[in-house]
């Protein structure tokens, strides 16, 4: 099964351009026989918004925009990043899983990073879950960016049961790094190596690139295998429109010889965090 | 502290290109010394728009320094960008005819506010964004003149420490003699920025870091054996400096303020 990865530089506060620039890849992907076509964290707005958030939000269920994507993926599963406007008036940093001209998911940022360079929870609300849910590429669960470095965030998935993990992200680069890469390229790298192995699942990190602010946005997006294994990556900083076809079989096969699925104890875990919680001290 | 050359070379000839035409340039324009970082800058320029969408100004005050004149041609001559020299000594002497003084930063700060006018002005004449030469030594020891040589539209090299711009310049192949070149800021003659400083640029550096990239506190850097003396007057230029680095403050009166809650990227819808 195909999974198109798209690495590219949205532009800031354009919705309708970056929609149109979804559509060229949308295209391309369908060319390809791509079943799945991940965009980045914030594909259709961009990432450091601030005050733009609320005119650049959509409603899903009501939104023109969305109608169009959804309409496209009746040929193709479309993954990718928005705001959303909710109901209750609150703005969320979403990711939306479209196929069969139908909303399968909706995950909303739960960890939103705000300290030294990042300011999001002063711009979003916080989503409260993370779902799996069945697709051809079976059990799916989403993250966005900063959720894939939450110990806890990435559990909840493998206890959710995921074969698939799909992580969005407008993930800056920083550090020096002898190597031909920012020093925090590693960080996500290391976490998708270990969450893959230890999930058996697939791992599949779509990064943007671009810049915004003198932000220089990473890419170095990648899929590992559900053994931890790499099976394709993208360059750093540069544009890239990724594809890779993926095996699902191996998901059954590894999990004959690593049973960390299997002997999984949410149960025992759920008791012991209500004992934590009920001692906290502060 | 050591950068990978190719990577970073990599990242600011594309950041360059991209924020150009973010904002509909095709072209940069810059001042060009004779020195280490305009000249990193110049490389960087070329490389990453092509040497005919680069533009030089080369600004001296008379025949002060006919040395950097001639390394700046030569750099400008090497890429083949196009340059011009423009002298600034009617347009200072004219003002401190009407105003004398014997103050040297008095003198260099007038200066280097020429220049940078006489750089907004080109930028309109010649349709070419300001790329900034500032770097961070400079930019975290408040060692520039505030509206003067740390104006600019953007500034590719201000995230690296003058020891980095020098490991960049030799991979980019800027001539030997300008990366051995005593780095001064121009302001009278005989003047070097390490005498002004009162350590060398490897030293600073090398505290900066620490103090900055690492998060380290001074004690820290004094158990690691570092000067006490050069820590505290490092801390104490970091601190007093403040200034250059922000936008004035704005007294807040209404509910949304410029700058304070009315909030939107520099790269807005671009």
């Amino acid at each position: 099964m195909k999974i198109g990865l798209v690495q590219s530089s949205p532009h800031l506060g354009d919705v309708q351009k970056n929609l149109k620039s979804h559509f060229a890849y949308i295209e391309k992907a369908k060319k390809e026989n791509v079943q799945l076509i991940i965009f980045p964290e914030l594909s259709l707005t961009g990432y450091t918004l601030q005050d733009l958030v609320e005119e650049v939000a959509l409603c899903p269920d009501s939104d023109p925009t969305f109608k169009k994507i959804k309409k496209a993926s009746e040929e193709i599963s479309i993954v990718f990043g928005f705001v959303e406007k909710k109901d209750n008036g609150l703005f969320y940093n979403s990711s939306a899983y479209l196929s069969d001209g139908e909303i399968k998911n909706i995950h909303r940022k739960v960890f939103p990073p705000t300290y030294g360079m990042f300011e999001e929870m002063k711009f979003f609300a916080q989503g409260k879950n993370f779902h799996t849910f069945s697709t051809p590429f079976g059990k799916t669960g989403m993250m966005i960016c900063y959720d894939f470095l939450q110990l806890g965030a990435c559990y909840l998935l493998f206890a959710g049961g995921s074969d698939t993990i799909i992580v969005l992200s407008a993930a800056p680069g920083r550090g020096y790094s002898e190597e031909d890469k920012f020093e925090s390229s590693n960080m996500w790298e290391s976490m998708g190596a270990s969450l893959s192995r230890f999930s058996t699942s697939f791992v599949v990190y779509c990064n943007r690139v671009g810049f915004e602010d003198g932000k220089v946005f990473a890419g170095g997006s990648f899929i590992y295998g559900p053994a931890g294994n790499l099976m394709a990556k993208a360059r750093y900083v540069e544009e890239e429109f990724l594809i890779h076809d993926i095996n699902l079989d191996e998901i059954a096969e590894v999990r004959k010889k690593r049973l960390y699925k299997r002997d999984d104890k949410p149960e025992i875990i759920l008791e012991a965090l209500k004992r934590i919680i009920s001692s906290y001290e502060d | 502290m050591k950068i990978n050359e190719i990577f970073v070379e990599k990242v600011l000839t594309a950041f360059i290109k991209n924020e150009l035409y973010k904002f509909n340039f095709s072209r940069g324009i810059l001042g060009l010394s004779g020195g280490l970082d305009s000249s990193v800058c110049a490389f960087l320029a070329a490389k990453s728009l092509g040497k005919t969408n680069v533009f030089a100004l080369i600004m001296p005050y008379g025949d002060t320094y006919p040395q950097d004149v001639d390394d700046a041609r030569e750099v400008a001559d090497l890429l083949g960008i196009n340059s011009r020299i423009i002298d600034i000594s009617p347009m200072v002497d004219a003002y401190f005819k009407i105003f004398p003084t014997s103050d040297r930063i008095i003198i260099g700060n007038k200066m280097a506010r020429e220049r940078m006018s006489i750089l907004y002005d080109f930028s309109v004449r010649e349709k070419a964004l300001i790329l900034g030469t500032s770097n961070k030594t400079e930019s975290l020891l408040g060692y520039g003149t505030l509206h003067g040589d740390m104006a600019s539209a953007i500034n590719p090299i201000g995230d690296l420490y003058k020891t980095q711009i020098r490991q960049l310049a030799a991979h980019l192949g800027v001539p030997t003699k300008i990366i051995k070149k005593t780095p001064t800021a121009g302001l009278w003659p005989g003047q070097t920025d390490e005498k002004e400083l009162g350590m060398t640029y490897k030293n600073i550096d090398m505290i900066l870091y620490q103090l900055v990239d690492l998060r380290r506190t001074p004690a820290d850097l004094l158990k690691k054996g570092f000067d006490k003396k050069n820590i505290e007057r490092i801390t104490r230029l970091i601190k007093s400096s403040e200034f250059k680095r922000k936008l004035p403050p704005i007294a807040k009166l209404s509910w949304r303020t410029v700058g304070l809650n009315f909030l939107y990227s520099f790269d807005r819808e671009k």
